[in-house]
C-alpha cells in the first residue's frame, strides 16, 4: 500500500515541473536513440562485412564461403610437395557434402604459387585455381541478399572473362600487371613445381586485370582456372572445398553435421570443416574495434544521462526541502523518502525509453532514406550507402542501461535528503 | 483529569550557534505534561517557544537534559531513530500548514496512517471521522492549493490527530490566519481536547488563545515558569 502511494506521489511530482522533466526525458531519450542507432549501424556494418567476407574476402584467397573443407593433415603438417594433402574432389564427395542439408553449392579451389614471367622479368605470385562459373555464383549470392536493400552490386565480369579465355586464362592484380607491363590478351608464362618435384611451365593469356583487390596483395594476385593450375602441378587434387549455404545463420548448425557426414565416427577424422568466422581475420579485428567504440560511446552516453538526471533530482530535492522536512517530521523515514525519488528516476527512465524508441525509428528512417554515402571502409575500394538496421536484440539491453542510470541518479539524493534538518526545513519557503 | 505523565522535560537546555554568537534558547527547563492536559506556551518573540515544541516533538535534539515521551527516554536517540516515535506518538501542527502539495486533503491525512500500517478500511473510516471533526468533509478531494489557509490548517490538524497521537503540538497554529479563522481553528483544537482527552500544547502570543486556555506556561529568555493552579501535573 505504502509503495503504491509512493509511486503515485513520484508520478505526480514528475508532472509538477513538467518542463524540467521533459528536458530530462529528452536528454535520456536521445541517449537511448543514439545508442540504438549506433547498435543499428554496427549491426548493418557487421552484416555487410560478414557477407563481404563470405563472398569476396579480404585476402588473396577470395570469399571464404560459409564453411571450408580441408584435409585434417593439410592444417597440421607441412606438405613435402604441392597438394600432398589435397582433396580429390569427386562426385561421391560432392554428394556426401550435399547430404548435410541447407547447402547451396560447393566451390573447389586450388592454392598454389610460383613465378610468372613475361620473358624478360619474373615475379612471384600467390595463385588460386578456381571454377569461374561457381565463383560467379558466389557473387550472385551476395547480389541476392535481400537484407542489404541498398547494397553495392558486385560484378562477376572478370570470372566471365576468365571462363571465356579458358583453358589457360589468368586474372592478374593491378600492381602485378603494371610490374609485368601487360594488358588483357598478353601472353605470359607460369612456372611452378609439380607433385613429382619437377619444374613445369604453362603458357597463359591475360584474361583481365582485377582492380578491386587490397593494395598489398595486388602485386601477387593471380587467378586462373582449376584446370590450368592442376596442369601446372600435374595433379587432379584441389586444396579445399568451399561450401556455400542457403544462409549465413546456418553456418554453426551445419558445421558439425557436415563434419560427421565426411568423417563418420572415425577416431582420427580425415577432414576438417572450418567456419567462415575462423577464417575472417579482418572481420574479427573490425568487429573488436567496433565493440570498443560501441562500449565507449555507451559509457559516455550513460554518464551524460546519469548526470543530467542527477541534476534534475538534486534540483527537485532542493525545491522540496520543506516537504521532505515535513515528511520526516510526521514520522516517515528517510528510506521511504529516497525510494520516492528512486521511483521518479525510474519513471523518467521508462518514459525516456518509450520516447527513445520513437526517436530511434524516426532517425533511422531519415538516415535510411537520405541516401547518405559512407567513404570506403579500410581495405575496401568502394563507398557504400549508410543503412541503420533495427538491432531489436540490443534494445532491451539499452533500455535497461538507461532505466538503471536514471533510477540510480535518484540515489545521489540520499546524501542530501539525510542532511536536511527538519527544524531548518520548516522555516524554508 | 488523568494524572499519567505523558511528556517530561528534565533540566533541558538548548543552545544555538558557537562562540560569541552562542545563544541559550532554553535554559534548564523542567516540565511535565499529563494525559489530557491542554497547555498554552506564552512568551515574547525569541523566548524559545518553538525550540521547546521542537524538542517535545522530537524533531530537534536538546544539548543537555532528558526528555521522556510516553515512558521512552529519547535523550540518547538520534532524530532518525526517533522517526517511529514521531509517527506513532506525536502529532505536529505547523504555523505554515505544511501540507504535501501533490496530495489531496484526504491523501495528506492518509499518508501517516499508511505508514503506520493501518488497514485501508480503517484508514478511510478514520479519515472521514477526523474530516468531520474539522468540518471539511466536502473538501476531501481538494488539493492544498485549492483551499484557504484556514481550511489547509484544518487539514493539517486532521492529519496530526488522525493517528491518535499521545501528544499534539501546535506552534502558533493561528499566526498565519486572520483572527476569526484563527478562532475557529482554536475551537476545533479545544473541542477535540475536551472530547478525546488528547494532550495538546499550543504556543501563541495571541491574546485570544490566552483568554481561552487556563493552563499557561510562561517562557522568558529560555526559562520556563508555570502557573500551577490548573494543572497539578506540571512541575517547575
Ligand atoms: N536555527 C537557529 N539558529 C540560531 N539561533 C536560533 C535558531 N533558532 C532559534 N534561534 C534562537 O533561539 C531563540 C529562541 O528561538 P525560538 O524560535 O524558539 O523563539 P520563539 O519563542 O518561537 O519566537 P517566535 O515567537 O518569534 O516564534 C531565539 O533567540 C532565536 O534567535
Ligand atoms: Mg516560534
Amino acid at each position: 500500500m505504502t509503495i503504491i502511494k509512493l509511486i503515485n506521489i513520484a508520478l505526480r511530482n514528475l508532472f509538477r515541473n513538467s518542463r524540467r522533466t521533459l528536458i530530462t526525458v529528452l536528454v535520456s531519450a536521445s541517449g537511448f536513440a543514439a545508442l540504438a542507432i549506433i547498435a543499428g549501424y554496427m549491426d548493418f556494418t557487421f552484416f555487410g562485412l560478414r557477407e563481404m567476407t563470405i563472398c569476396e574476402g579480404f585476402t588473396a584467397s577470395g570469399g571464404t564461403g560459409h564453411l571450408q573443407i580441408f584435409k585434417q593433415d593439410a592444417l597440421q603438417k607441412e606438405e613435402r610437395y604441392p597438394l600432398e594433402y589435397g582433396i580429390e574432389a569427386n562426385d561421391k564427395l560432392q554428394s556426401t557434402i550435399e547430404s548435410a542439408g541447407n547447402i547451396s553449392f560447393t566451390i573447389p579451389r586450388v592454392e598454389f604459387n610460383g613465378l610468372i614471367s613475361n620473358g624478360e622479368k619474373s615475379i612471384s605470385f600467390l595463385g588460386m585455381g578456381v571454377d569461374p562459373v561457381k565463383e560467379s555464383k558466389l557473387i550472385q549470392y551476395w547480389n541476392s541478399l535481400d537484407n542489404m536493400s541498398v547494397k553495392v552490386i558486385l560484378s562477376d565480369s572478370s570470372y566471365v572473362q576468365l571462363k571465356k579465355t579458358a583453358p589457360n586464362g589468368v586474372l592478374l592484380g593491378e600492381e602485378m600487371a603494371k610490374a609485368l607491363n601487360v594488358k588483357s590478351g598478353s601472353g605470359l608464362m607460369l612456372m611452378s613445381t609439380t607433385v613429382d618435384g619437377a619444374v613445369n611451365v604453362v603458357d597463359v593469356t591475360v584474361a583481365g586485370i582485377v582492380r578491386n583487390t587490397i593494395k598489398s596483395i595486388s602485386r601477387y594476385y593471380l587467378l586462373t582456372t582449376i584446370k590450368t593450375a592442376q596442369n601446372l602441378m600435374q595433379t587432379d587434387k584441389v586444396s579445399k572445398i568451399v561450401v556455400v549455404l542457403n544462409k549465413t545463420e546456418n553456418t554453426d548448425p551445419v558445421r558439425p553435421l557436415l563434419s560427421k557426414r565426411l568423417n563418420g565416427s572415425s577416431a582420427k577424422p580425415l577432414f576438417s570443416v572450418i567456419p567462415w568466422h575462423d577464417l575472417a581475420e579482418y572481420y574479427n579485428s573490425v568487429m573488436d574495434a567496433y565493440r570498443i567504440i560501441f562500449s565507449f560511446s555507451g559509457i559516455i552516453i550513460v554518464v551524460i544521462v546519469f548526470l543530467s538526471c542527477t541534476n534534475t533530482m538534486l534540483m527537485a530535492t532542493m525545491e522540496r526541502v520543506k516537504e521532505i522536512g515535513t515528511l520526516k517530521a510526521i514520522g516517515i523515514s528517510n528510506i521511504w523518502i529516497i525510494l520516492m525519488f528512486l521511483f521518479e528516476g525510474f519513471f523518467i527512465g521508462l518514459i525516456s525509453v518509450v520516447v527513445g524508441i520513437a526517436l530511434k525509428y524516426i532517425f533511422s528512417w531519415i538516415i535510411n532514406n537520405s541516401g547518405f554515402m559512407m567513404p570506403p571502409p579500410p581495405g575496401m575500394s568502394f563507398p557504400y550507402r549508410l543503412n541503420i538496421f533495427s538491432a531489436v536484440e540490443f534494445l532491451p539491453w539499452i533500455s535497461l542501461l538507461v532505466i538503471v542510470s536514471t533510477t540510480f541518479s535518484g540515489l545521489l539524493t540520499f546524501v542530501k535528503i539525510r542532511k536536511i534538518s527538519i527544524v531548518n526545513s520548516l522555516t524554508h519557503v | 483529569m488523568n494524572n499519567t505523565v505523558i511528556a517530561r522535560l528534565v533540566d533541558v537546555s538548548k543552545y544555538y550557534g558557537n562562540g560569541a554568537a552562542r545563544v541559550k534558547a532554553l535554559d534548564r527547563v523542567n516540565l511535565s505534561l499529563c494525559r489530557g492536559d491542554i497547555v498554552v506556551l506564552v512568551g515574547l518573540s525569541g523566548s524559545g517557544k518553538s525550540t521547546l515544541l521542537h524538542l517535545l516533538g522530537c524533531i530537534d535534539k536538546q544539548d543537555e537534559g532528558n526528555i521522556i515521551i510516553d515512558g521512552i527516554d529519547t535523550s540518547s536517540m538520534s532524530l532518525e531513530k526517533l522517526t517511529p516515535l514521531r509517527l506513532h506518538k506525536i502529532g505536529f501542527v505547523f504555523q505554515s500548514f505544511n501540507l504535501i502539495p501533490v496530495l489531496t486533503a484526504y491523501e495528506n491525512i492518509e499518508l501517516p496512517l499508511l505508514f503506520k500500517g493501518l488497514e485501508k478500511k480503517a484508514i478511510s473510516e478514520r479519515i472521514d471521522e477526523v474530516l468531520e471533526e474539522v468540518g471539511l468533509q466536502d473538501r476531501k478531494n481538494h488539493y492544498p492549493r485549492e483551499m484557504s489557509g484556514g481550511q489547509q490548517q484544518r487539514v493539517a490538524i486532521a492529519r496530526a490527530l488522525a493517528g491518535k497521537p499521545s501528544i499534539v503540538l501546535a506552534d502558533e497554529p493561528t499566526a498565519n490566519l486572520d483572527s476569526k479563522t484563527g478562532d475557529g481553528i482554536l475551537d476545533i483544537l479545544l473541542n477535540l481536547n475536551q472530547q478525546k482527552k488528547s494532550t495538546l500544547v499550543i504556543s501563541s502570543h495571541d491574546s485570544v488563545v490566552l483568554d481561552r486556555i487556563k493552563n499557561v506556561v510562561h517562557i522568558h529568555d529560555g526559562k520556563v515558569s508555570v502557573d500551577t493552579e490548573h494543572s497539578p501535573c506540571q512541575t517547575l
